[in-house]
């Protein structure tokens, strides 16, 4: 880059700023809703190895019995990964490694991307443990009374009705997803377009920052755009 | 020989009691309804005899399989309860339809993924489906709806969601159709179209067990009724002896009360 850059130029860094964002958003997107699927069936497992003492005489046991080990993990990690700042996970992630094994990462990008998917991942997870915990006894109990088996009643009928009531918290999530990857400047070597454009203060250009605003309002719009179109077309049944 | 026999069943939540040895057994072809306050163990009992609920205690034998015998616990694998849940059909109180799909959708969706375990699905696909479809289509057809085969759930009332519900049942053939008070979500009319269905199913000797508020309509259309009362089978008559001057006290006292 030249001393004093066209705005050209400027406006083509910014660009190339904003396809980091954009890749950042793609793979957590596309990594993080199965993951967060996957989670969510952790935080709602039954899996309980000491129920045989349920009907125990000693409270203690009865207590002991409703130890439930894969929720209990899920859960409490669900709790750290949405208690604590995306930012800290960044350098937790980045940093970590090396401090603590002496090997660090070899890609700033991979360790955004992997902070980022768990992030996001954790967030889904209780959406979508919302919408499946939304979905009636009785639709579980029909396809139960029809023969059908496990796999059946989640892929041919609750799936269907949990993107449904997902689709509108799941967007919003979307959204924040989009103006959250500008944190992943903080991971040395990542040049999202908000780290370009803060480069361009120190030259004393104010505008550049003011545009990259304008890159997620351009891409949250169509984001949003999308997404009604995707609730009006689900829109063909009610329940 | 009987096609359903139910042997000293016993269910407890807790510490609660609900079923406290009922034994019955029906006939192929009868009509059997079930009557008794509510909170007497009615839907428990279908609950237990469709597999959604394991009694605590008692056997359970539909056509010439045992599918639960509390005595024999090894008795019991997916395979089996997969051929019990095949040879009961049950119609809920509150329709339960799956509102992603159309009224035949919702028919045909058992059918299918049975299908698709049939080892010459992929030889025949296009005939077995075909079938699939003109079975569904004559199903609904049967309960009164062959105008609203594509409309979802959401754009049918009450009564014509029950009839679908009905229909998806059937679609699937099975031994024995249970029903859970049917028709106390609707209102009379509606009522009505959904009794005048499950009258022309006893017409054609489908083997029923209808749990039921409406004596009118039991007397009518069974064979025999059971007066359920605290978890236990306190009658079990013929359907034309359901009236004041029934043997049994407790029914008497029941039929009293609600007439009055
Ligand atoms: N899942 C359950 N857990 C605890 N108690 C239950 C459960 N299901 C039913 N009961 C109790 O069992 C009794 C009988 O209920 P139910 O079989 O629904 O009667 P009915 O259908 O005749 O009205 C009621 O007292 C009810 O509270
Ligand atoms: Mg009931």
């Amino acid at each position: 880059m030249g001393i004093n850059p066209t705005a050209g130029q400027i406006f083509k860094a910014l660009l190339e700023g904003f396809w980091v964002n954009l890749e950042v958003f793609a793979v957590t997107l596309a990594l993080a809703i199965p993951l967060g699927f996957i989670i969510s069936f952790g935080s709602m497992s039954k899996f309980r190895p000491l129920r045989c003492w349920d009907k125990s005489d000693s409270q203690i046991l009865r207590i002991i019995s409703k130890f439930a080990p894969i929720k209990l993990v899920t859960r409490t990690f669900v709790w750290i990964i949405r208690g604590t700042p995306l930012m800290l996970q960044l350098f937790v992630v980045y940093y970590g490694p090396g401090l603590l094994f002496q090997t660090p990462f070899r890609s700033p990008m991979t360790a955004v991307l992997i902070a980022f998917v768990i992030n996001y991942a954790a967030y889904f997870s209780e959406i979508f443990r919302g919408g499946i915990e939304g979905i009636s006894k009785g639709q579980y109990e029909a396809c139960q009374v029809l023969g059908m088996t496990k796999s059946q009643t989640f892929f041919k009928v609750v799936l269907m009705q949990v993107v449904k009531r997902t689709i509108p918290p799941m967007s919003n999530e979307i959204i924040t997803l989009v103006k959250d990857t500008s944190l992943a400047r903080v991971v040395s070597g990542v040049t999202e377009i908000l780290h370009g454009a803060y480069n361009y203060t120190r030259m004393g250009l104010i505008w550049p920052l003011f545009s990259t605003g304008l890159f997620f309002l351009a891409f949250n719009g169509i984001l949003t755009l999308l997404f009604g179109y995707i609730e009006k077309k689900l829109d063909y049944y009610k329940g | 020989m009987a096609i359903l026999k139910v042997d000293n069943l016993y269910k407890s939540f807790g510490k609660t009691e609900v079923l406290r040895g009922v034994s019955f057994s029906m006939e192929e072809g009868e009509v059997l309804s079930i009557i008794g306050a509510s909170g007497s163990g009615k839907t428990t009992l279908l609950r237990c005899i469709n597999a959604l609920e394991t009694a605590t205690s008692g056997k359970i034998t539909i056509g010439q399989e045992t599918f639960f015998d509390s005595s024999n616990p090894n008795l019991r694998t997916k395979a089996s309860d997969r051929r019990w849940q095949l040879s009961c059909g049950l119609v809920f109180q509150s329709y339960n339809l799956f509102p992603q799909y159309t009224a035949l959708e919702n028919v045909m969706l058992a059918p299918k993924l049975l299908a698709k375990e049939r080892e010459d699905f992929k030889e025949n696909k296009k005939e077995i489906l075909e079938e699939i479809y003109e079975h569904a289509v004559a199903l609904l057809e049967r309960v009164g709806l062959s105008d609203r085969l594509n409309n979802y759930p959401c754009e049918l009332s009450g009564g014509q969601q029950q009839r679908v519900a009905i229909a998806r049942a059937l679609a699937l053939s099975p031994k024995i159709l249970f029903f859970d008070e049917p028709t106390s979500a609707l209102d009379p009319l509606l009522t009505q179209e959904v009794l005048k269905v499950i009258r022309e199913l006893a017409k054609s000797k489908t083997t029923m067990v209808i749990v039921t508020h409406e004596m009118k309509f039991a007397r009518d259309v069974s064979d025999r009724i059971i007066y359920m009362e605290d978890g236990v089978i306190e009658a079990d008559i013929p359907a034309s002896e359901l009236s004041e001057n029934t043997n049994s006290k407790k029914l008497r006292a029941f039929l009293g009360n609600i007439e009055g």
